[in-house]
């Protein structure tokens, strides 16, 4: 197993209820299985960044990875 | 001519006089309103070199033809002139009554010219316009003003007023309007503040000119409807704006510490999240379903209404992490009348000039309680420290010297709104080349840039996208006059925009059409520009030298060792400019002018330099 936190952002924290967690998950799980097991709409637009870079949804997360998923946003 | 009242107010502030002067389709069709408006009448007016707060600058209240119409979010005007922060042109929205209270006396302007002798207010009704003195309410801030003007008019009139910052001409000093917002950064109220003009009253009676008055008002009102829904379902304004700033403390793109930092432990403390939990109150726009001022009670008890701008600026860009003492500063500003971007940079910039030893003073990082203190003095510019605060960074840094133009956080004189563009070319290209200097408004590029590009890219996809957001936000949204909101945050389609358009004017447009004007805007402000200073070079396109600096790379987090390089950056700009059609200098070429319909102010530019 691999631990990874999950850090939401905006209205996705109403709608998973926790804004930060640390979540355990198998090893070589994809940024795309982390979403899927989140209560969150695969449709709905967003941009998920890992350590602070963007990161494609197939890529396989590593132990202590953190994981950033927030709507699209467009300034002030 | 539908969609247009055809009229413009001009007022001479000198006589106190007034006429009502008309405009025609051609004008029309070819600045169609706000900021096309404002900028094409400051470009015939103005002389080059005029003094900003002297009687010759004018200021320009303009609208659009959809402003003020039921349909998302139209309930901003613009507000320009030349800045007095900046030396070129100026702009900026607000969200107010004043919008359709203007449309229904009559109006897509109004002129504001010369300087009275003694503070005034002014009230217009129709086609009425009455002077009164002002005493009464100058020196006071902005709050107060209103509720006295509420007193005598009633609440639903529009009022534009200004602080003590705009009176004391404060060069970052805005216009107000409580029943939305604040807008001006470039110093939009030091203008209305040397003209005496403390505030405008505007009651109307009149219906709004529509060509399809009754689809308009279905399709406005269902749409209105519909983008409340999508507000709700996505929960957007939950957080509203705020949200960004957790955003950008992942991908270390955060204002911290005069923007030396990129993300900071503690950034939550002022996050969407807590001020949410902290909310209060919740306000809005006339005209819009998606409310998105998020009001919290501040340190001493008053109610201050928040968006990310202000708790990047005057919170983790100073280091202050209390909630509640950034509400206080973001309350001052508002009741002083001051930008908070400015304020917040210009007091970042100030702590930094301190900690490397360029100027002696006590204010730190950190120090709520002296800042508050500052931003009273920067208001009323008491004394040298006041006075220095209140003519804003650039000035500052020239003032201060010592090397610290490097780290004076501003493009073109206009601070630099809540990103930190340490390691974000395209960001800082959308900085770089903001027609108003380092402001967000026009192209919000750092999503695109994070999510869909690589960050160390130079490339021209970025600046292909700087453009295309220019088009849109600086351009549609500035002259039709809508806040952009719905189509930014919530994916409200674009189409929807020629739709209401052609609901008002009767005409037939496409975006397609839209696009060429806003390339006409965009030319004719970089003229603007370039009349003022004409050896301009592409130089004053460059953000600032900090965030070349290897030095100033981060030790920790996403981006740690990377800055940005500067031969890279000019090869973004090229592509930029080759993508305008604009020179190396970063000037509008003669071709392209030709292309944009802009002989004449093709010519007159030649005046002042040589258009290749
Ligand atoms: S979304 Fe916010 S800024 Fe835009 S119109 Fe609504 S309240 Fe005003």
């Amino acid at each position: 197993m691999i631990k990874i936190t999950v850090k939401l952002i905006g209205p996705l924290i109403n709608l998973a209820g926790f804004s930060e967690k640390t979540l355990e998950f198998p090893a070589e799980t994809t940024v795309e299985e982390v979403l899927a097991a989140l209560p969150i709409d695969p449709q709905r637009p967003k941009i998920v960044t890992r350590n602070g870079q963007a990161v494609a949804p197939g890529e396989k997360l590593k132990d202590g990875d953190r994981l950033a998923i927030s709507p699209i946003y467009s300034g002030g | 001519m539908k969609g247009w009242t055809g009229h413009i107010l001009r007022i001479d502030l000198t006589t106190r006089t007034h006429k009502i002067e008309t405009f025609g389709e051609e004008f029309a069709h070819k600045w169609v309103g706000g900021r096309g408006f404002a900028l094409k009448v400051l470009w015939d007016e103005l002389r080059p070199g005029i003094d900003p707060l002297g009687p010759e600058n004018k200021l320009i209240i303009a609208v659009g033809p959809i402003a003020g119409v039921p349909a998302p979010n139209t309930g901003k005007t613009v507000v320009a002139a030349k800045s007095p922060l900046t030396g070129g042109f100026g702009d900026g929205n607000l969200g107010t009554r004043a919008t359709e209270h203007l449309r229904k006396a009559g109006y897509d302007a109004i002129i504001f010219e010369g300087q009275s002798d003694k503070p005034i207010y002014i009230y217009i009704e129709d086609d009425k316009v009455q002077y009164f003195p002002a005493e009464d309410i100058w020196g006071k801030g902005t709050y107060d003003t209103h509720d006295y003007l509420y007193k005598i008019y009633g609440k639903g009139v529009g009022v534009l007023s200004i602080g003590q910052g705009g009176e004391n001409l404060n060069r970052y000093a805005m216009i107000r309007s409580l029943e939305g917002r604040a807008g001006g950064r470039p110093g939009i109220g030091a203008v209305m503040g040397s003209k005496k003009l403390k505030a405008i009253v505007i009651k109307g009676s009149k219906p709004i000119p529509v060509a399809d008055p009754e689809g308009m008002r279905k399709l406005g009102i269902e749409d209105l409807r519909k983008v409340g829904e999508i507000n709700k379902q996505t929960g957007w304004s939950i957080q509203s704006t705020t949200g960004v700033l957790s955003w950008c403390n992942e991908v270390a793109a955060l204002p911290v510490h005069n923007m030396r930092q990129t993300h900071h432990p503690d950034a939550w403390k002022i996050d969407g999240e807590r001020l949410n939990n902290a909310r209060i109150a919740t306000y809005g726009c006339p005209n819009c379903t998606m409310r998105c001022g998020i009001a919290i009670r501040d340190h001493e008890g008053h109610e201050s209404e928040l968006d990310y701008e202000n708790i990047g600026t005057l919170g983790s860009n100073l280091d202050i992490f209390e909630l509640d003492q950034v509400g206080s500063l973001n309350y001052l500003c508002d009741d002083y009348g001051l930008d908070t971007i400015s304020a917040g940079d210009t007091l970042a910039f100030y702590a930094d000039a301190i900690e490397q030893g360029a100027i002696k003073g006590d204010f730190r990082f950190g120090d709520a309680e002296m800042a508050k203190k500052l931003l009273g003095m920067a208001a009323r510019r008491q004394g040298e420290i006041g006075n220095l605060l209140a003519d804003g960074t650039m000035r500052m840094s020239r003032a201060i010297g010592h090397g610290s133009e490097a780290y004076a956080m501003h493009v073109k004189g206009l601070e630099i709104s809540a990103y930190n563009c340490k390691f974000c070319p395209g960001m800082a290209l959308a900085f770089a080349t903001c027609p108003l200097g380092g402001h967000h408004k026009d192209s919000w590029v750092i999503t695109f840039e994070i999510k869909q590009t690589k960050r160390d890219s130079y490339g021209p996809e970025k600046a292909a996208k700087v453009i295309e957001l220019q088009r849109i936000r600086g351009g549609l949204f500035e002259f039709i006059v809508a806040c952009r909101f719905p189509w930014i945050e919530l994916g409200w389609p674009l189409d929807h925009y020629p739709e209401y358009f052609n609901r008002v004017t009767g005409l037939n447009w496409s975006l397609d059409d839209f696009w060429k004007i806003s390339d006409r805007i965009y030319a004719l402000m970089k003229f603007f520009w370039v009349r003022e200073f004409p050896d301009w070079d592409r130089t004053r396109d460059y953000p600032p030298m900090i965030w070349f600096d290897p030095s100033n790379a981060d030790k920790d987090g996403p981006i740690a060792g990377q800055v940005l390089e500067l031969d890279k950056f000019n090869q973004l700009l090229d592509h930029y400019y080759n993508q305008r059609g604009w020179d190396q200098r970063g000037i509008p070429t003669r071709k392209t002018a030709e292309a944009l319909d802009l002989k004449d102010e093709m010519a007159e530019v030649e005046k002042y330099t040589k258009l290749e």
